[in-house]
């Protein structure tokens, strides 16, 4: 893996770059690549921030959960 | 399969961390048909021994009543520009087969909800302003995260720490040769298509 793979990577990591993005730059690269790339160089999987997301999030869970949510 | 709620797995990051956590029955977790768009199914699988691949083609044969694999345009024309390019990759393919399900007028009726699990942002921006009021799209740490506050899984992290230390083991990923041979007829057996006297 060159350095500018790697900083892909990490910018993926942070949640900077896409993935689809991250893909295209790797050359085609799929998600278990990714995967793989990631394990390889001990980078974390990236998180989606929950900030912004709440009232989605929420809705999400009383459709799956609907006898349960307060 | 016929519940309202709908879970559309709208690309291959939520198959490949599920099924390397092996948690893909986690997706099972919830009152939901679970609708894999062919395309991302392929995209997930076509070599078998990728990641999770094999997994996943196990796991959908043994879930077939909660499992749909809903058939595409944008796969069959893939699929048949592959027969003179067997090379041939789209990076974008699974996004374009999920917008396409997603938009078919019969997919979500009455009262029927859909839930997009996705890795990628892209796909919500492309639906149609109509069905947004009933589509919520949700990554894949979401779904775990709700899993985990329901009491129906002990820790969403636990999983995504699985997933990131897979490719670390790869005694893990399976190995077979003729791969993509394989996938793609494992692939056509399970995907649903209408006998053509319906098409009409």
């Amino acid at each position: 893996m060159n350095e500018t793979e790697k900083q892909a990577l990490e910018a993926f990591s942070r949640g900077e770059m896409t993935a689809l993005d991250l893909r295209r730059r790797l050359g085609g690269a799929t998600y278990g690549e990714i995967l793989s790339l990631l394990s390889e160089v001990e980078l974390p999987l990236p998180r989606a921030p929950v900030a912004g997301r709440e009232e989605q999030i929420k809705r999400a869970r009383s459709w799956m959960f609907p006898k349960h949510v307060p | 399969m016929s519940r309202d709620l709908k879970l559309f797995v709208v690309d291959t990051g939520p198959l490949i961390t599920l099924a390397v956590a092996e948690s893909l029955d986690y997706l099972l977790y919830v009152d939901a048909d679970v609708v894999i768009p062919d395309a991302v199914l392929h995209e997930a699988t076509r070599d078998a021994n990728r990641l999770g691949a094999q997994d996943i083609i196990d796991w959908v044969k043994a879930h077939r009543d909660h499992v749909e694999i809903a058939p595409t345009k944008a796969y069959e024309v893939f699929d048949a520009a592959r027969v003179t390019m067997p090379n041939l990759r789209e990076p974008d393919l699974g996004e374009r087969a999920a917008v396409e399900v997603i938009e078919e007028p019969d997919r979500l009726l009455g009262n029927e909800r859909g839930l997009l699990l996705c890795e990628e942002t892209a796909v919500l921006k492309r639906v149609v302003v109509r069905d947004r009021e009933r589509i919520v799209e949700l990554s894949t740490l979401d779904f775990l995260r709700i899993l985990e506050a329901e009491q129906r899984i002990q820790s969403a992290e636990q999983v995504f720490e699985l997933a990131a230390k897979a490719g670390r083991f790869p005694s893990r990923a399976e190995k077979m040769s003729a791969h993509d041979e394989a996938t793609r007829a494992a692939i056509q057996g399970l995907v649903k298509r209408s006998p053509p006297d319906l098409e009409r």
